[in-house]
C-alpha cells in the first residue's frame, strides 16, 4: 500500500514535471547557433557583461553567448556542479576555490588557447602556485587583477605636504605626523571580518615568502616562525586607527574615507567604487604598503581578480575559444579596466586608473606577490582568528593557534602534498 | 458600573504600552523610508545626517530599483510560488493536521505525526546538496519544484498548528453529522474546515511570509534557470565589496506593500473567527 | 453493521488521506535527509570526487572546540530568546486582544517587524547599536555602553538577541492571538461574576485555554533560535572573535561557502539529533500539563 502510494506519487510528480518544466537549454538551440553559457562571479561587473554579451551576439552569426553574473555565484556554481549541469566557461577568482576545482578536475587544460601568449607571465606563475599539487595543464586564464595596499586622500596627502613612505618605519612616523595634526591615519572596519585580512595580505607579501603556505604542507616550516614579524607590526598598525574599529563595517569605513575623516585606507583598489559612491569628488590615489626596513624589498599585493576557466564538460571548445578571443579583444578588457578600476592581466598599452598611479612602477616592472589569503581554505575562517588576535593582543596565542587550525583544516591537503613529494622524490 | 470604568482604565493603560511600543517599530521604519529616497551620496556616518530627511522627495530609486530587479516579473514569479504554496498547504496541511490531531490514541498516527514534525528540526544546509540534485534527477529544477519543496518544508509546523487547533473543535460536532449519514471526506469540507477558518489565516500568514522572504531554496533549485523572484533579484543590490543601500531600500519597501495587504486581509479572518459556539 | 461500515470509511479515509502526504514528505525530506547523513561519512568538498572516513568526522566533531563553542552561544541564544518573545508576546497578544481603538492598525504595524527583509534590519540595527546607542549611552553617563555593543565578544549576543526577539515576536503574538480566540466571551463572562479580573482571570481563565498554542510558541521558538542564521548573517557574521557563530552559521559557511561538506554534513546530523530531543522533552512536557488541567 505505501510503495504504492510512493509510486502514484512520483508518478504524478514526473507527470507535473513534464508539464511544467521549462526545456533547458542544451548545447545548441534551435536555430543551428551553438549555445555558449558563462557563469561569472563578479555581480558588480554585471553591466559590463551585459553589453559584451550583446555586442557579441551582434556580431557573430554562429554562437549564441549567454553571461549570467548572479550574486552568490560560488552557491550557484556548486549546487550546478553536483547536480552536473556546467556552464561552458566560469569567470572566477583566483583563490581556494580554483584550487579545489582543478582538483577536482572539472576544469579544462587551456595550455592550447592561442591567446595564452599575450598573458602576462606573473599572473601565470600565480596561477600556477595555486595549483594544490602541481599538474602539467593550465586551467585558468587570467582576465584581470586587483591591487591592494594603502588607499589615500591625495588632496589632503598635498595639502600638508606629506610624503609616501618607502619603508615601515617611515610609514609609522608619517602616521605619528599625520596623527599630531589632529587626523586620523587609519580607519579600520574590522566589524566585517574580511576586511582584516587586507592590511595583513598587503603586509605579508613583503614579510614572508609567496609559497609559505606550500612550505607548510610540506612540513619544512610553521606559521609560528613565518609570521610573528607580520603579527607583531599589525598590532602596531592598529593603534594609528579609530578607537574600537571592531564596531565600524567596511561600509562605514568606506564612507568614513570618503567623507575625510581618516587620511588612509588600508584596502585593495576593489573598494574604490564604493567610496566614490559616497563622495565622487574624493581624489583617491594608492601606495604600496611598506613593511620592512627596505624600500627595494616592497612588491605589490596583486593576484588574480577574474579568470575564465573552459570547463571539462564543455562540448565545443572552438566556440569557447572565440568567445574568449572577444572577451580578450584589447578594446573589451579596456571598458573592463575603466568600469572596474582593474589591472589588466594581458600585456599592452593599457590606460589604467589614475587612483592606481601610486602602484603603476610596481605593475609595470611586474613585481608583484599574490595573495597569502588565496591559499587559506575558507572554513578556516583565517579572517576571524585575525579579528580576534586583534581584539585580544596576544600574538603567541594567535601563532599557536594559526599552526593547530591549519594542520586540522588541511589534514587531506597535507596527505595529498605529501604524498605526492614522496613520489616524485620531493623538489 | 464600577466594573465598567475600571475596565477603560485598563483600556487607557493597554492602549498608552501599545503606543510606546509602538516607537521601537516607527524608528526602523523611519530610517527605512528616508534611506529609500536618499542619494549614496547623502549617506553619512553622523547620527543628524543619518537622521535627517532626504534633501529631495524623488521616486528615482523606486523608479530604478524596479529597472534592476525587473520588478513585474520578478513580483509575478514571487506571487505565483507564493499563492501556489499558500493555497497547496492549507489544503494539504489541514487534511493531515486533522487526520493526525484525530487519531492521537492510534500508534501509528502518533509515529506519523512526530515523523513529520521532527522534519521541522532537519538543518536546511544538509538537504541543500542532495535536494539540488534530487530535485534536477526529477526535472524539478524549476519553480514547481519549488513549490513542492516549500508545501513540504512548512507541513510540519502547519500540521502541528492545525492539530493543536483542532483540540478546541468538538468531536460532537462532526458526530452529529456523521448520523445524518455524511462521509468523513465529505464531513470534513462541510463542517471542520470551515471551522478552521482562523487557522488558516494564521497558517497563510505564516507561510506566505516565509515563503516570500525565502533566498536559499530558490537560489539552489531555480540556479541556472533564467527565472528570478524578487529576494533573489534583491540580491542584486548587495556584494561584499559594496552595497547601494539606497536602492535596496527602495526595493524592499517595494517589495513590503504585497505582503502587508495580504496581511492585513488575513488578519481579519484571524479576528472574525471566533468559533461559534464550540464550548468546551 | 452499519456502525462498523461507518467506521471502516473513516479509518479508510484517514488512510487515503495519510499515504500520499507522507509519500510527499519522505520524498524531499527523509530521501535527501539519509542522502546528507551518507555524506557525513566523506570528505566530500561539496563538488569533485570524494573518499569514505569513516567516523572521522564524528570524532573530530566532539574534539572541535569552535564547534563546542558555537552550540553553548546557540543554547544561550535560545534559551533567552525564547523566555523574552514569549513573555513579549503573551502580552501583547492581550493587549491586542483587549477592547481597544484602532485594533487593526495596531495589529498591523506589530506585524511590520517580521516583513523587513535581514538587509534592511541588519543595516538598521548596526547603525542603533553602532552609533545612537553609544551616543545615547554617552548622554546618560554610562561608561560600559560607551562602545557598540556588537563589537563586545562578550556583549554581541545581546545585541543578536534583542534583534531576533524584535522579529519573532510578530510571529508568536499571531498565534497566541489565533489562540486567544477560541476562548469564548461566556467564559470570561462566567469568570467576571466569580469576581476573577486581571492576573488571576488570565492564570485560572484563559491560560489554561491556550497551552495548546503556549506548547506551540515554545517549541516552535526554541527550533528557530536554536537555528538562527539570518541575524546572524546580518549582525555580525560570527564575529567579533567568533563569539557569536551559531551552529547553522557553521554548517552553512563552512559547509556550503567553504569546503568542508562532509564535516558539516556530520554537525548538522547531530544537530538534528539535539533539536529533535529538546522539543520532543519540551512536548512530552507541555503534554503532560495539558492532561493535568
Amino acid at each position: 500500500m505505501k510503495r504504492k502510494g510512493l509510486k502514484c506519487l512520483k508518478l504524478t510528480l514526473c507527470c507535473a514535471a513534464a508539464a511544467f518544466a521549462v526545456q533547458g537549454c542544451g548545447a545548441s538551440s534551435d536555430d543551428g547557433k551553438i549555445e555558449i553559457e558563462i557563469v561569472q562571479y563578479k555581480p558588480e561587473a554585471a553591466n559590463y557583461f551585459k553589453v559584451v554579451e550583446e555586442e557579441f551576439n551582434a556580431t557573430h552569426d554562429n554562437i549564441h553567448l549567454t553571461i549570467s553574473s548572479p550574486n552568490d555565484a560560488m552557491t550557484i556554481l556548486k549546487t550546478r556542479f553536483i547536480r552536473e549541469d556546467y556552464p561552458d566557461i566560469i569567470g572566477i577568482g583566483g583563490d581556494i576555490n580554483y584550487s579545489y576545482f582543478v582538483d577536482a578536475e572539472i576544469l579544462s587544460d587551456v595550455s592550447g588557447y592561442e591567446g595564452m601568449q599575450y598573458i602576462n607571465q606573473g599572473y601565470l606563475d600565480i596561477a600556477e602556485s595555486l595549483e594544490l599539487v602541481p599538474t602539467d595543464g593550465t586551467y585558468i586564464i587570467p582576465y584581470v587583477a586587483n591591487a591592494a595596499g594603502v588607499l589615500y586622500n591625495r588632496d589632503m596627502f598635498e595639502e600638508h605636504g606629506w610624503q609616501i613612505p618607502t619603508t615601515w618605519d617611515e610609514l609609522l612616523s608619517l602616521c605619528d605626523e599625520i596623527q599630531a595634526e589632529g587626523i586620523l591615519p587609519f580607519y579600520f572596519g574590522f566589524k566585517d571580518t574580511w576586511t582584516c585580512l587586507a592590511p595583513w595580505n598587503a603586509m605579508a607579501v613583503e614579510l614572508s615568502p609567496s609559497d609559505t603556505t606550500k612550505q607548510v604542507n610540506k612540513g619544512q616550516t610553521n606559521f609560528t616562525t613565518e609570521y610573528r614579524e607580520l603579527a607583531e607590526k599589525y598590532l602596531q598598525l592598529l593603534q594609528y586607527g579609530p578607537e574600537g574599529p571592531f564596531a565600524y563595517s567596511y561600509n562605514d569605513a568606506c564612507t568614513a574615507f570618503a567623507r575625510g575623516e581618516s587620511a588612509m585606507y588600508t584596502i585593495g583598489s576593489y573598494a574604490t567604487p564604493q567610496i566614490l559612491s559616497v563622495n565622487p569628488d574624493l581624489n583617491i590615489d594608492s601606495f604600496v604598503m611598506p613593511a620592512s626596513d627596505s624600500a627595494d624589498g616592497r612588491t605589490l599585493n596583486s593576484g588574480i581578480d577574474l579568470g575564465f576557466c573552459v570547463m571539462a564538460d564543455c562540448e565545443n571548445k572552438e566556440a569557447a575559444y572565440e568567445v574568449l578571443n572577444f572577451l580578450y579583444a584589447d578594446e573589451n578588457l579596456q571598458k573592463y579596466i575603466d568600469d572596474q578600476n582593474a589591472v589588466p592581466c594581458k600585456t599592452g598599452e593599457f590606460q589604467l586608473s589614475s587612483m592606481l598611479d601610486g602602484m603603476l612602477p610596481f605593475i609595470e616592472s611586474g613585481n608583484m606577490t599574490d595573495y597569502q589569503d588565496h591559499y587559506y581554505p575558507s572554513e578556516m575562517s583565517v579572517d576571524a582568528l585575525l579579528q580576534t588576535y586583534l581584539i585580544e593582543q596576544n600574538t603567541d596565542n594567535f601563532l599557536t593557534n594559526f599552526d593547530a587550525n591549519w594542520q586540522r583544516y588541511n589534514r587531506d591537503i597535507i596527505r595529498m602534498v605529501q604524498d605526492y613529494e614522496a613520489a616524485n622524490g620531493g623538489s | 458600573m464600577k466594573n465598567t470604568t475600571s475596565a477603560v482604565k485598563a483600556n487607557k493603560t493597554v492602549m498608552v504600552l501599545l503606543i510606546l511600543g509602538l516607537s521601537t517599530i516607527i524608528f526602523p521604519l523611519y530610517m527605512t523610508v528616508i534611506i529609500a529616497f536618499k542619494q549614496p551620496s547623502e549617506m553619512t556616518n553622523s547620527i543628524s545626517g543619518l537622521l535627517s530627511l532626504p534633501k529631495t522627495w524623488s521616486l528615482d530609486n523606486f523608479r530604478e530599483a524596479m529597472e534592476v530587479t525587473d520588478f513585474w516579473n520578478s513580483l509575478r514569479n514571487s506571487l505565483l510560488i507564493s499563492v501556489s504554496t499558500v493555497v497547496l498547504s492549507i489544503i494539504i496541511h489541514s487534511l493531515m493536521g486533522y487526520t493526525l490531531g484525530r487519531n492521537k490514541k492510534s500508534k501509528f498516527y502518533n509515529f506519523v505525526y512526530l515523523f513529520i514534525v521532527s522534519g521541522m528540526f532537519v538543518p536546511f544546509a544538509i538537504l541543500m546538496m542532495p535536494l539540488a540534485k534530487q530535485t534536477a534527477e526529477l526535472g524539478l529544477a524549476n519553480w514547481v519544484g519549488v513549490i513542492l519543496l516549500y508545501v513540504v518544508f512548512y507541513m510540519p509546523m502547519n500540521v502541528m498548528l492545525y492539530s493543536g487547533y483542532l483540540v478546541n473543535i468538538p468531536l460532537a460536532l462532526e458526530e452529529a453529522a456523521r448520523v445524518d449519514g455524511a462521509s468523513t471526506w465529505r464531513t470534513y469540507w462541510k463542517i471542520i474546515f470551515p471551522i478552521m477558518k482562523p487557522m488558516h489565516a494564521t497558517v497563510a500568514v505564516i507561510t506566505a511570509l516565509a515563503v516570500w522572504n525565502d533566498v536559499m531554496t530558490p537560489l539552489v533549485i531555480m540556479a541556472g534557470s533564467s527565472q528570478n523572484t524578487l529576494p533573489l533579484a534583491q540580491l542584486n543590490f548587495q556584494s561584499q565589496f559594496g552595497t547601494n543601500y539606497n536602492l535596496a531600500f527602495a526595493s524592499y519597501l517595494l517589495s513590503l506593500i504585497p505582503i502587508l495587504v495580504f496581511y492585513l486581509i488575513c488578519q481579519k479572518q484571524i479576528l472574525n473567527g471566533v468559533v461559534n459556539g464550540a464550548v468546551k | 453493521m452499519n456502525i462498523f461500515s461507518k467506521k471502516n470509511d473513516r479509518q479508510r479515509t484517514f488512510l487515503f488521506i495519510t499515504i500520499p502526504i507522507l509519500g510527499l514528505f519522505i520524498c524531499f525530506n527523509t530521501i535527501p535527509l539519509i542522502r546528507g547523513v551518507i555524506y557525513s561519512f566523506t570528505n566530500f568538498r561539496g563538488f569533485g570526487s570524494y573518499d569514505w572516513v569513516g567516523f572521522r568526522n564524528y570524532i573530530d566533531l566532539f574534539s572541535d572546540a569552535r564547534v563546542g563553542k558555537s552550540y553553548l552561544f546557540t543554547i544561550k541564544l535560545a534559551l533567552v530568546t525564547t523566555i523574552v518573545v514569549n513573555i513579549i508576546s503573551l502580552i501583547l497578544a492581550l493587549g491586542l486582544n483587549s477592547k481597544i481603538r484602532a485594533k487593526g492598525f495596531f495589529r498591523g504595524a506589530y506585524f511590520l517587524p517580521n516583513i523587513l527583509g535581514s538587509l534592511v534590519v541588519g543595516y538598521i540595527f548596526n547603525y542603533f547599536f553602532t552609533y545612537i546607542l553609544p551616543a545615547l549611552a554617552d548622554m546618560v553617563g554610562l561608561e560600559s555602553m560607551s562602545t557598540s555593543i556588537l563589537s563586545s565578544p562578550s556583549k554581541a549576543w545581546i545585541g543578536i538577541m534583542i534583534v531576533c526577539a524584535w522579529q519573532a515576536i510578530a510571529m508568536n503574538t499571531i498565534i497566541y492571538i489565533s489562540g486567544l480566540q477560541t476562548v469564548p466571551e461566556d467564559v470570561y463572562e462566567a469568570g467576571g461574576l466569580d469576581g476573577a479580573t486581571g492576573w488571576k482571570q488570565f492564570k485560572h481563565l484563559t491560560f489554561p485555554l491556550i497551552i495548546p498554542f503556549f506548547s506551540i510558541n515554545m517549541v516552535l521558538s526554541v527550533k528557530n533560535f536554536l537555528m538562527v542564521f539570518d541575524q546572524i548573517m546580518a549582525l555580525t557574521k560570527g564575529g567579533p572573535a567568533q563569539s557569536t557563530e551559531s551552529i547553522s552559521y557553521l554548517i552553512y559557511n563552512n559547509g556550503m561557502s567553504g569546503g568542508q561538506f562532509g564535516f558539516q554534513s556530520a554537525n548538522a546530523v547531530v544537530f538534528f539529533i539535539v533539536i529533535v530531543a529538546i522539543s520532543v522533552a519540551q512536548m512530552k512536557f507541555s503534554g503532560s500539563k495539558e492532561e493535568q488541567l
